[in-house]
């Protein structure tokens, strides 16, 4: 990460800047009446950031503790997955009217198409259990935990191509460089497990097209970068340069860190920088996750139905039902945020054989990690998510052929499923037309999506502030209201 | 100093609005007020201040013993009047009395009338002291009754009262949509403008058959018709908006409250219909169940302080102690397990057992003494002990506990007899108890007589078979 440029907190040995003085200043006595005057809330300036900034202080009760979320990255198919639309078969290789299209932008792939051909889903859609949840053979796993789950079909962005789009799932802004959801818990609420880091990330790739993924997604952007998100990783190194090298003793070890952190600390006098009190807390944290992470990550102990229950794939280090069942683990250790990415979801072309791969690498273990978490109790404090980061288009890309299609990106409508965490059991919420492209019923923003997600978290998305560089910035910027209706 | 002030035009001034307050008293019934005297009436609020204040003084500084300016008692007096006179033009405009309008309005008249009258003993110079101090005091006793009722007449009848006697009923177990839930809203949000004694726009919204009466701008609900209804528009102006209801200055409705009202005009504001007899998927069903849950925050109120500091010396790397919400007293206790564990981590915490609402010990290998602790913490409602060696013998400590609500025993090794124990508890909501040494008979007997318990005896035979028994990984 670049050089960060923070606010100073209000430190003893903090000498007074430029601006400090200023602030300061504005509490004379002449500036007090005028200011009064002209900036009504001149003096409720801090309020909201002294109660946003307790480390630890939930604004109310919450129904979540922690959040794993399933990232399916590249964009599953609404129409493939959980929004069933009749309408596309009977339909079907007509023309997408332009009253319904109204104008919507296209991404270069199929901009230039001059027909939009509507393309019925080649896989079928059953209803399950008793909430009667239209879902489609490709998720048989995900089918039996239908009245576990909320599926939101009238998720919309504005974002068009996966970089921004995913950017701005994970930080509330489609241009790079604000903090990451898990970020902003981290430093809402601190860490619950002194011993790992409050935001745990989990990457693995399926065969379909994928696109790429990139450490900015688990960046804290401009918070402390001790909330950033810790990519873990398959293998005998989870984390990247955490081992020892051979011939280092632990008690060794511990006398480095003791004389590194003293000279920290001569250099945090000096300067008054924060990042250096981060790093001084990292190295410990380190130290303590050289016995905790393999601890966490050690899945033999495990019992064989357990493993079963996942699926056997979850055997194999890097998969999504490893990574599922590494999930409950950490979860069950005290990881606030916990993200999974699983890649391969872009389907321009293939679309069916690909999803069909796709749909087999999570189908069993995200259902497997709903189950059990039940039976542990914890489905009850632990908020799951799947979804991706836009819908796809209701045409054919390319030419028309019901055998071989894909789909382009689409914004204005897609479909994501919740559980656990306060949110209703068997919910369907939300619809779209009947041509599954426009939202027509209770639409869910990303802003929306957020302020809920903190919400069930305790926290108030219009108090969770950071002031950086003279303004104040939040996961749902200026917009987001809590979606009530899921909530349980 | 010399009282120059002594005007005999002041006098009559006097006498003259006297008998005009009489008049008006007398023959209010038949009196119709011109608009531009109906619009001095709307002063009254203004200069009410006056005779307050100068009365006050004047009293106080007791003519009959001493002497003091003229020109301020004559201001005092005819200020008296002046309130009066306004006062009873600006009730005219109201269209009906209340009992708290009708005592103001003659406490008010007797109040000047009284003044006057005590103006004119004084000023023709007999002056019978007991009568003067008796006329004083009884003045002092009406300006403050005039006052306050005049006040509640403003502010509402419960202005004055304390905080802690705001109105807040418990919602019954299975409540009446209209009297428990929709009526209380309006109780606390517009009955105090929209009350017998106040009537503002014309409308009564005490009781249902006011409401559908409606007010001046006609309908106020529409059963069956939220969005036709004056209530609800009024409702979802902006703040602003100068027909915002409750008015600027009022706190307005929460948005739940809003919906509430409209679900219940649209469902035809029923007065008889109860919770149990709406739809499961009817939105003001969960609207209604949402405001049953009492606030948690609320039932830890009485537990005691613990400070921050408090809270930093005890945690340590592999114990995490976390405030449940904002500033409450009432913590959560997570304990992981470090390379050595040992029970004294836990029992350090004794001086701080009563805030204990969450325990949480999963995986720990505990015994006797961490049980010991957790019976130690007479507020603990949530208790994970779940994969530890734990048996019947140590979790029978847990039995003088009383506010259990949730507990997680999976994976340990307690038997039937703990069962007994979990009968005990009243308060058990959620038990997750699979992978014991319980028998599935028991267990099952237990289940049955327990329908209020979610009791999770694991993942379902069936789904488990599903995905346990079939091969998970097909084969390209």
């Amino acid at each position: 990460m670049g050089h960060h440029h923070h606010e100073p907190k209000e430190k003893p040995s903090l000498k007074v800047n430029r601006r400090h003085f200023f602030s300061q200043l504005s509490i004379g006595i002449g500036s007090l009446a005028l200011g009064s005057l002209l900036i009504p809330d001149l003096f409720k300036g801090p309020s909201n950031e002294a109660k946003a900034l307790g480390l630890g202080v939930r604004h109310f009760a919450p129904k979540a503790k922690r959040i794993i979320y399933l990232f399916q990255a590249g964009a599953p198919s609404q129409l493939e997955t959980f929004d069933h639309k009749p309408t596309l078969r009977k339909r079907m290789g007509e023309d997408l009217p332009e009253s319904i299209r109204n104008g919507q932008r296209l991404t270069g792939m199929t901009a230039n198409q001059d027909k939009f051909p509507l393309m019925p889903p080649k896989i079928g859609f059953q209803q399950h259990g008793q909430s009667g949840t239209w879902i489609s053979d490709f998720f048989p796993y995900t089918a039996k935990i239908a009245d576990e789950i909320t599926v939101i079909r009238s998720m919309h962005t504005e974002a068009i191509n996966h970089d921004p789009a995913i950017t701005f799932f994970q930080t509330g802004s489609q241009i790079s460089g604000r903090p990451c959801m898990g970020s902003w818990l981290s430093y809402g609420l601190g860490s619950e497990n002194k011993n790992l880091p409050s935001f745990v990330v989990l990457t693995s790739r399926g065969k379909g097209n994928s696109q790429g993924l990139y450490a900015k997604l688990w960046s804290s952007g401009f918070l402390d970068s001790k909330h950033q998100g810790v990519l873990l990783r398959s293998g005998k190194d989870p984390v990247l340069y955490l081992n020892d090298p051979e011939g280092l003793s632990r008690s060794d070890k511990r006398h480095l860190l003791d004389h590194v952190s003293s000279l920290n600390k001569l250099h945090h006098v000096e300067t008054g920088d924060d990042e250096i009190e981060s790093r001084i807390a990292q190295y410990e944290m380190a130290y303590r996750m050289q016995m905790s992470v393999p601890d966490v990550m050690d899945i033999s102990k495990e019992p064989e139905h357990i493993i079963k229950l996942y699926g056997e794939d979850c055997q194999v280090p890097g998969t999504y039902a490893a990574n599922a069942l590494q999930a409950r683990r950490l979860a069950e250790n005290g990881v606030r945020f916990i993200q999974l990415y699983h890649q391969g979801w872009d389907q321009h072309g293939n679309l069916h054989e690909e999803m069909s791969g796709q749909a087999k690498d999570v189908d069993q273990a995200s259902a497997a990690l709903v189950l059990d978490l039940k039976q542990r109790g914890m489905l009850e404090d632990t908020l799951v998510i799947w979804g991706g980061e836009f819908g796809r288009g209701n045409y054919c890309q390319g030419k028309f052929n019901p055998d071989n299609y894909g789909r382009d990106h689409h914004p204005r409508a897609f479909s994501i499923w919740m559980a656990g965490g306060g949110i209703k059991p068997g919910l369907n919420y939300g619809q779209t037309d009947e041509f599954g492209y426009n939202v027509v019923e209770n639409p869910v923003h990303i802003n929306d999506f957020h302020a809920t997600l903190l919400h069930t978290m305790g926290l108030d998305h219009e108090q969770l502030i950071y002031k950086y560089q003279g303004r104040r910035f939040r996961l749902t910027d200026v917009a987001g209201h809590v979606v009530k209706d899921i909530l349980a | 100093m010399a009282n120059t002030f002594k005007s005999k035009w002041a006098d009559y001034v006097i006498f003259g609005l006297s008998i005009f307050l009489i008049f008006c008293l007398l023959f209010e019934s038949y009196i119709e007020l011109p608009p531009l005297v109906a619009w001095i009436g709307r002063w009254h609020p203004l200069i009410l201040h006056f005779p307050i204040v100068l009365l006050i003084i004047v009293i106080f500084l007791d003519p009959s013993r001493s002497r003091i300016s003229q020109l301020l008692l004559t201001i005092a007096v005819l200020s008296a009047l002046l309130t009066a006179i306004s006062g009873f033009f600006l009730g005219k405009e109201t269209g009906s009395q209340g009992d708290l309008l009708f005592w103001h309005k003659w406490l008010g008249a007797t109040l000047a009338i009284l003044a006057a009258i005590w103006y004119g003993l004084l000023a023709m110079g007999r002056r019978p002291k007991f009568l003067i101090r008796g006329m004083q005091i009884l003045m002092g006793g009406l300006i403050v009754f005039t006052g306050h009722y005049g006040g509640m007449v403003t502010h509402g009848e419960d202005f004055l009262a304390l905080p802690s006697a705001r109105k807040s009923q418990e919602i019954p177990e299975n409540p009446l949509i209209y009297t428990h839930i929709v009526q209380p809203i309006l109780e606390n949000n517009c009955v105090q403008c929209h009350n017998p004694n106040k009537q503002k726009g014309g409308l009564l919204m005490t009781d249902l058959s006011a409401l559908l009466k409606g007010g001046e701008s006609g309908n106020t609900i529409i059963p069956g018709q939220p969005e036709q209804s004056e209530m609800i528009r009024r409702l979802h102006l902006p703040s602003g908006d100068e027909e915002h209801m409750p008015p600027e200055g009022e706190r307005p409705l929460e948005a739940d409250e809003i919906r509430i009202l409209e679900r219940w005009i649209a469902l035809g504001a029923p007065d008889t219909m109860r919770l149990e007899h709406l739809e499961p998927s009817e939105p003001l069903s969960q609207l209604i169940r949402d405001l049953m849950i009492p606030d948690p925050l609320k039932k830890w109120e009485t537990l005691p302080a613990v400070a921050d500091s408090t809270l930093i010396n005890l945690s340590s790397d592999y114990l995490s102690l976390i405030r449940m919400a904002g500033t409450t007293n009432a913590l959560k206790v997570n304990a992981y397990k470090p390379p050595e564990y040992h029970a004294q981590m836990l029992l350090d915490l004794m001086p701080i057992r009563e805030n204990i609402v969450e325990l949480d010990l999963s995986g720990l290998p505990i015994g006797q003494d961490e049980l010991s602790f957790a019976a130690n913490c007479p507020n603990l409602e949530w208790l994970e002990i779940d994969q530890t060696p734990i048996s019947d013998e140590e979790i029978d400590t847990l039995r003088i506990l009383q506010k259990i609500r949730l507990l997680k025993v999976f994976e340990t090794g307690i038997g039937d007899k703990s069962v007994g124990l979990f009968r005990e508890w009243k308060t058990l909501k959620n038990l997750y108890i699979w992978d014991t040494e319980i028998s599935p008979s028991v267990l099952e007997e237990f289940k049955t007589e327990n329908p209020g318990i979610l009791i999770n005896t694991g993942i379902d035979s069936e789904i488990r078979s599903y995905f346990v028994d079939s091969d998970s990984i097909p084969t390209e």
